[in-house]
């Protein structure tokens, strides 16, 4: 018999009857946030609660940077110097003439009753954190709604396309990689000035989709947004063709691309956020 | 020692190994490094699931499997779910897994940390994408050399018996 104070059946539920409530729970997340997106302010807590958390994770890696750069030869960098004077020289030159293009084309465009492209802003923002997600390509920035950001907006880095904002968080925000699957950019071949898709195929590479087979493609070849999107803007360079194949059961060559930005190396970005005045998607 | 005193000890120590297990996943890991990072949330979930069942449970497993999923910038209940059907695996054969040494005890965990991992493959496969590559399974054996460390760490630290009266 059962004395006081000991049961006679257990109260708590079993584990399989529990893993199949929290299973239906996990559940009807993912339909949740797939379905309705109804768990943005979740993610928004999450994000408020660790920032602080990763920008003080960030700090060790920091610290050893700057021991490193104490350490650097003073030789090293008055060699750097003299390679970023002479880069900055042939640049005074080529932002003249660019001024003087673009007053050109201002003028062009008016005498051709063209409406105007939009001005660009550019905030800056450093890479805070990088997960592995399986399924898509990306990365964490330290800068977010906050500075103005929104999503969908282009990030770039000195040596091109990045991606495109996807989330935005009070301070930080979420990008997703040009590499990454199923990510569309508008590009034209530069040589030749053939449009075309560029989408990401995994594996930091992209693929340019749909070109026939009849199309001047060759390795080398560098591919630039092409603006027509009214997303990105026009003439951000994009990837560089590695290897063209045909296949025997498709109409389309196969393209393969190496994407220019350093997607997993570089730590500062660009934000271009396009002056408000224009409607952007 | 007496009882309170004990259990807040041992409160202190779960929330923080947890704590840490999060700390560490916060780290700018990057490269192969990123590829191979071990789940250090996971292991530590399932690791006071099989020591402390009475306190690290479903609940817990489901709330870390979402913060997993917002650092991963995946989908709610990705992680949730896989991190569930571990703790249950780990129950289920819980009187099991106590009887073993750490390299065994971790040779038994293989097979529940692939499992896990499979069902956050499987869920975001249907959820989202099919995945780019099975690189996905490579933290299955990260984690498993970090269970055998942090048993192994735990049996040299406090005998065998400490930990499993509960």
């Amino acid at each position: 018999m059962a004395t006081s104070g000991q049961l006679m059946f257990a109260r708590r539920l079993g584990p399989p009857a529990r893993l199949l409530i929290w299973f239906l729970i996990g559940v009807s997340c993912v339909v949740v946030d797939v379905r309705y997106h109804a768990l943005d302010g979740l993610r928004s807590g999450f994000s408020m609660l660790l920032q602080p958390v990763r920008e003080a994770m960030r700090a060790p890696s920091d610290v050893a940077a700057e021991l490193g750069g104490f350490f650097t030869r003073h030789r090293l960098l008055q060699q750097e110097r003299d390679v970023l004077l002479a880069e900055r020289a042939q640049l005074r030159v080529s932002v003249n003439a660019a001024k003087e293009l673009v007053r050109e084309n201002a003028e062009l465009r008016t005498l051709l009753q063209l409406q105007a492209r939009p001005g660009q802003q550019a905030v800056q923002a450093a890479l805070l954190y990088q997960g592995h997600d399986w399924f898509a390509q990306r990365i964490t920035l330290d800068q977010g709604g906050g500075a103005g950001l929104r999503s969908g907006l282009p990030v770039v880095d000195a040596a091109g396309l990045v991606g495109q904002v996807s989330r935005v968080y009070p301070g930080s925000s979420e990008v997703t990689l040009v590499s990454s699957p199923e990510q569309l950019t508008p590009v034209f071949v530069e040589r030749t000035g053939q449009r075309g898709l560029a989408a990401g195929s995994g594996h930091g590479q992209l693929e340019l989709r749909y070109m026939p087979a009849q199309t001047d493609v060759r390795p080398g070849d560098r591919l630039l947004t092409s603006g027509i999107d009214r997303v990105y803007p026009a003439g951000i360079p994009v990837a560089r063709v590695s290897r063209v194949s045909r296949s025997q059961s498709s109409p389309y060559l196969r393209v393969e691309c190496l994407p220019l930005a350093g997607l997993d190396r570089s730590r500062a970005v660009l934000v271009l956020i396009a002056e408000p005045q224009v409607t952007t998607r | 020692m007496n009882v309170a005193t004990r259990k807040a000890g041992s409160w202190r120590r779960i929330l923080g190994s947890l704590a840490l297990a999060v700390l560490l996943e916060q780290l700018p890991w990057a490269g192969w490094a990123l590829a191979l990072r071990p789940d250090f949330v996971l292991v530590g979930v399932l690791f006071w699931t099989l020591h402390q069942p009475a306190r690290i449970g479903f609940a817990t497993a489901f709330f870390l499997g979402l913060l997993a999923d917002f650092q991963d910038g995946a989908v709610f209940g990705q992680h949730a779910i896989a991190y569930v059907i571990g703790v249950y695996l780990v129950l289920f054969l819980r009187l099991r897994l106590l009887q073993f040494d750490p390299s065994r005890q971790a040779a038994q965990l293989f097979p529940i940390l692939l499992t896990v991992q499979l069902g956050v493959l499987l869920v975001g496969w249907l959820a989202v994408n099919p995945p780019t590559s099975l690189a996905v399974l490579l933290p299955v054996m990260s984690s498993t050399v970090l269970w055998f460390l942090v048993a192994l760490f735990v049996r040299l630290w406090h005998g065998k018996s400490l930990l499993d009266q509960a």
